[in-house]
């Protein structure tokens, strides 16, 4: 059993990061039916951002300034490959995606080189004893940052003014124009938020393994991620975040011995069961049937 | 004027022209029927009122939009409701995710916490109905609940003209006669224009000074409500009676019927 424990504080460290990618990615499809296949990209460009302020800042600080950095990324993304293509046809804006994470692997490599890189600076010691276990300092960070993070989030979206507007857009974005709703600033914001999500868990993860083109790969978790919790539920990401966490470093503890790779395969089989007994996911929303 | 619509063309997808060359106008205080079969245009001179036409692949081909006497024809619906006309669409466009108050929260998005607050409080007191499920989900509503709430929600935009379009639709007579009683005092009490986009001629007529009757994208009969209502030929032709001898106005009352 104390042997269990260092796994699952790694599992609950590493689904803390798959929650707020996870978060920022179906935020931006809940509101605005936009699949962002350049989220593994967001992660990148952030932890690029964050290592680049790390040059000349401290690096809690550096953390910082990157955020409102990202929030200005995701306007821009928003602005220039997003809006142009609205009321296109769905395809057609996830060609816009795939193109625009090719463009920005492309760009980051040309900005800040192939290799690997390590942030400079460090995070303050914040790695404790439980009991016999070590809890290290990168898990409390994680789970420091990205719980109070995710879960204001999800607090804002159900109780504040503009987390009812998200909503209310998400739903029925001609009903939320005709009450004069500025629905172009309100869904430009949920990209900000988006990218800013992205940049804090790749500036997390770069802190723990540099940051280079490995990232993107931890990226692409985000879809079985955001399925498993129901791709039109926040929570249900940030839930299903933690799971898949937890599941990975289990299988690594357990499964990984008899069926070697299994563990990679994962979140992908984890995926497959959970939706054939629940299509929405874990936390997915039923359709209202009357009309 | 308040509203003033000129020799307005709308087209969709570039092909299909929905308005040709119409011309209506709503006065201060004044509360005008837009009436006519399906497809007469009725739901397109509303969205081009409202700035809308763009989200249903329509475009104004030609002829103006005016509000308060400022050009209008092209504006965004943002400016629009802020120069205060609100448009209620088709079809119960409420949030049905969304419960009755955070509907509410959601239409008085321009309000600050204290006017959103008193507004609130404003909109239950006038439906008691709507506060006891004021946190159900507003898609579990029933059909008339569901129009008072969206009264309600226009309301909070603190309009100075309301174009409402088919509240009517799939209610029971004794609802729709309560939702045009609804209508015409809320326009009263508030010095509201109103625009009531209507296929129950009888019902509407019996709120409103004026009235226009559009058929195929044109306005074929404009005029008095009281006259309207006695004119024995505009009621037979347009409005669908009993005793119709025309083909064509039965085919009318018949597709009526099936709403
Ligand atoms: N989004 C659209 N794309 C293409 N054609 C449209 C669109 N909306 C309406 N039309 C067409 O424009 C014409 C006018 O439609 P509109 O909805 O304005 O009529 P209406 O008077 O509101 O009818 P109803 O009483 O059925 O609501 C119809 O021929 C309709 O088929
Ligand atoms: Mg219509």
């Amino acid at each position: 059993m104390s042997d269990l424990l260092p796994y699952l504080i790694g599992g609950l460290a590493n689904g803390a990061l798959y929650g707020l990618l996870a978060l920022g990615f179906v935020l931006v499809y809940r509101a605005t039916s936009v699949v962002n296949f350049a989220i593994g990209e967001f992660l990148l460009v952030g932890a690029y951002l964050t290592y680049t302020f790390a040059l000349f800042l401290p690096l809690p600080l550096a953390m910082l300034a990157a955020l409102p950095m990202a929030f200005l990324f995701g306007l821009l993304v928003e602005r220039g490959f997003v809006r142009p293509l609205l009321g296109r046809n769905v395809v057609a804006v996830i060609m816009a995606t795939i193109g625009l994470a090719a463009a920005l692997d492309g760009g980051v490599q040309l900005l800040w080189g192939p290799d690997l890189k390590y942030l400079q600076g460090e995070l303050p010691q914040l790695g404790f004893q439980l009991g016999d276990t070590f809890v290290p300092s990168r898990a409390v960070w994680n789970l420091l940052l990205a719980l109070p993070l995710g879960l204001g989030l999800l607090w804002l979206l159900r109780k504040s003014r503009y987390g009812v507007l998200v909503r209310a857009i998400s739903e029925r974005e001609v009903a939320a124009l005709a009450l004069g709703i500025p629905t172009a600033r309100i869904l430009a914001g949920v990209w900000g938020i988006s990218a800013l999500l992205a940049t804090l868990a790749g500036a997390l993860l770069a802190v723990a393994s540099g940051v280079g083109h490995n990232l993107v790969f931890f990226g692409l978790k985000v879809f079985p991620v955001a399925i498993l919790g129901g791709l039109d539920s926040v929570g249900g990401a940030l839930l299903a975040g933690f799971l898949l966490g937890v599941l990975e470093a289990l299988s690594g503890r357990y499964l990984e011995p008899i069926l070697p790779g299994f563990t990679e395969a994962l979140p992908f089989v984890v995926v497959l069961l959970v939706l054939m007994v629940r299509p929405y996911g874990l936390l997915g929303e039923r359709q209202i049937e009357r009309v | 004027m308040i509203l003033s619509v000129e020799n307005l063309k709308v087209v969709y997808r570039g092909v299909i022209l929905a308005l040709d060359g119409v011309s209506l106008e709503v006065r201060e205080g004044e509360a005008v029927a837009l009436l006519g079969p399906n497809g007469a245009g009725k739901s397109s001179l509303v969205r081009a009122v409202a700035g809308l036409l763009p989200k249903f692949e329509g475009r104004v081909l030609d002829g103006h939009v005016r509000l308060f006497g400022q050009e209008a024809t092209h504006l965004d619906p943002v400016r629009i409701t802020g120069l205060g006309l609100t448009a209620v669409l088709e079809g119960r466009p409420l949030f049905r995710y969304l419960t009755p108050v955070e509907n509410l929260v959601a239409a008085g998005h321009r309000l600050s916490s204290r006017e959103l607050k008193e507004g609130m409080e404003e909109v239950f007191a006038r439906f008691p109905r709507l506060y006891e499920r004021r946190h159900e989900q507003a898609g579990y509503l029933s059909g008339g609940e569901q129009q008072m709430l969206l009264l309600g929600m226009a309301l909070l935009t603190r309009p100075k003209v309301l174009v409402v379009d088919e509240p009517s639709l799939g209610l029971a007579p004794k609802l729709v006669e309560e939702v045009m009683r609804t209508l015409d005092a809320l326009r009263k009490e508030k010095g509201l224009s109103l625009l009531l986009v209507e296929q129950n001629a009888r019902a509407a007529l019996a709120i409103v000074d004026r009235v226009y009757v559009l058929e195929r994208g044109r306005v074929v009969f404009e005029g008095d409500a009281q006259a309207a209502q006695e004119d024995q030929d505009v009621m037979e032709f347009y409005l669908g009676k009993e005793e119709v001898g025309f083909r064509q106005a039965k085919r009318y009352r018949r597709r009526k019927r099936w709403v």
